[in-house]
């Protein structure tokens, strides 16, 4: 049955899918308590930054005598953002619905999404996780004094899925090391290479081929031993990732093997990506150059490069922190749903087959 | 028994796993990046009815046990199993409601279904899309009440309790979607 429907035939539904524009209205107001200017970003443009694991929606623009040239939906607003921070905007944020085709519908992913993404000026990781942790906390008392059932609830406690979890300050910090360390008993700096990782994944029981990658490895053991316990009964913000998995942020200054690039996860659920973002154009170009061939290999659309981001980097882009952050996601957790599709009022779903 | 990759997992699907055989009861995709993805899976043992959830790399390979059906009738309900005979042999198989799930709310005595077998063990229920119950317990649906909507709830002859439109009257029947409970049609 269609959502529209079933709203019809059980309308106390409503106040779940209510959850949205309280959400949204809350993040608007954060970001202009603090003069953070909103940005509307195109849904439409000629090229993208490539990016070798996401799969793009295409159309076509056509002129009065139906001439076409090729269009793509945007699979995030960073470039734009990026190029009005060069251009002098200041701090900023943008709220836009973002576009990835080939992943299919889940429980977490809808081919469109909304996506808050923000950038602090002459500011790092460390800033933006002070913002998600003061974000969180903003939106969780927004609704609460929002909603008649909430009031009596603590102002930093959100229940979900009968659990409860503390949004209280500091959330839990722990580097990718750390985590390592403590739930897979490996000593990350010492597995950075695939002839060190392999071993030790062997040995854990997972099977290891002649075609597996570093990456693959570490992932797997990542999201089979550590990520189902990260955020539980509090927020964990993850940070320091191995420089290879953040090619887009700057590298530690302390130790360049791990890279200023953090996540954050409640209750297992990875809710936002944050970097101290890359400013060097040379590199970011050799990184474009890279994901371009990548997505060759993976027979992926080859579309026209955003060289427009590349030439904004060498006009100069101040030192920042940028995050992007799962809206819908956030909106599943203050509504206390499973699926993502129970936040939208036409899921793709109910719109294509599935 | 044959090899598989990720590439051919599929929800519903039974596949070894440590050793023991379990089947797929949900299945999604992770792609962090750097041409890499995964296949996140829930298996439950067909031996304790536990879901275990477990990432694999796409691409690896896992062993398909094979699974038979076989036809049984449903009898009744004896404390937590549900007794099924096999019209050929006559023989009974107590049913645990772990291995049947939600859909103890559906089965109706004498009805036929697909039962499915690993080695002789009855591990799971095949059921239909559509299951057609009757209606033994509905009141008339209070009149004007737009404002709860168009449903009330009623009772049906296995003793679930369904939503369904202030139309539909006892004695009625009705076609219910037994993956989600939720009222389809009536008939």
């Amino acid at each position: 049955m269609f959502t529209w429907h079933r709203l019809h035939d059980h309308p106390e539904l409503w106040p779940r899918y209510f959850v949205r524009e309280k959400v949204l209205t809350a993040i608007r107001r954060f970001f202009l308590d603090r003069e953070f200017h909103e940005v509307e970003t195109p849904y439409l443009t000629g090229s993208l930054p490539p990016e070798s694991y996401l799969e793009i929606f295409e159309t076509t623009l056509l002129n009065r005598k139906r001439e076409g040239q090729r269009a793509f939906l945007p699979t995030s607003p960073e470039p734009f953002l990026k190029k009005l921070l060069v251009a002098g905007i200041g701090n900023c944020f943008s709220l836009p619905k973002s576009f990835r085709n080939t992943e299919d519908m889940s429980l977490t992913h809808n081919p469109e999404f909304t996506i808050l993404e923000w950038y602090r000026v002459n500011a790092d990781y460390t800033d933006i996780m002070d913002d998600c942790e003061e974000l969180l906390s903003f939106i969780n008392t927004y609704l609460q004094r929002t909603s008649e059932k909430e009031k009596s609830a603590k102002p930093t406690e959100l229940v979900y899925q009968k659990k409860h979890i503390s949004l209280a300050s500091p959330w839990e910090r722990l580097t990718m090391s750390d985590a390592f360390k403590q739930y897979s008993g490996i000593n990350l700096p010492n597995a950075l290479t695939r002839e060190q990782i392999a071993p030790l994944a062997k040995k854990k029981g997972y099977s290891v081929g002649e075609g597996d990658t570093w990456e693959e490895l570490f992932h797997q053991i990542f999201f089979n031993e550590i990520e189902p316990y990260l955020g539980k009964g509090k927020p964990t913000i993850l940070y320091d990732y191995p420089a290879t998995l953040a090619a887009l942020s700057r590298k530690k200054k302390t130790d360049p093997r791990f890279a200023e690039r953090f996540e954050f996860y409640i209750e297992g659920l990875e809710l936002g990506d944050a970097y101290s973002e890359l400013t060097d154009a040379d590199e970011q170009l050799a990184r474009f150059k890279g994901e371009e061939a990548e997505r060759k290999r993976l027979g992926k659309t080859i579309h026209p490069i955003d060289m427009d981001f590349i030439e904004a980097l060498r006009v100069g882009m101040p030192t920042a922190g940028g995050i992007a952050v799962g809206v819908d996601r956030l909106i599943m957790l203050f509504a206390d749903v499973v699926d993502i599709a129970d936040t939208l009022f036409f899921p793709a779903g109910d719109l294509f087959n599935k | 028994m044959g090899t598989i990759t990720t590439a051919q997992f599929s929800k519903g699907m039974f596949l070894e796993f440590k050793g023991e055989p379990a089947q797929i009861v949900d299945l999604t995709f992770v792609n962090p990046g750097k041409g890499s993805a995964f296949v996140r899976t829930k298996l439950k043992s067909l031996k304790t009815g536990k879901v275990q959830e477990f990432t694999y790399k796409s691409g690896e390979s896992a062993t398909e046990v094979l699974i038979n059906t076989r036809e049984m009738q449903f009898l009744y309900k004896e404390g937590e199993n549900y007794i099924f005979m096999d019209n050929q042999s006559y023989e009974q198989y107590p049913v645990s409601s772990m291995m049947l799930g939600g859909y103890v709310n559906y089965l109706k005595p004498n009805d036929i279904y697909q039962l499915l077998v690993h080695d002789e063990d009855i591990v799971g229920i095949r059921f239909p899309k559509k299951v057609h119950l009757k209606v033994t317990e509905a009141d008339e649906g209070a009149k004007g009440n737009t404002v709860s909507g168009a449903t009330k709830t009623v009772v049906v002859e296995t003793g679930a309790v369904i939503a369904v439109p202030l139309f539909i009257k006892q004695g009625e029947l009705i076609a219910i979607d037994p993956e989600s409970g939720e009222y389809l049609e009536r008939g």
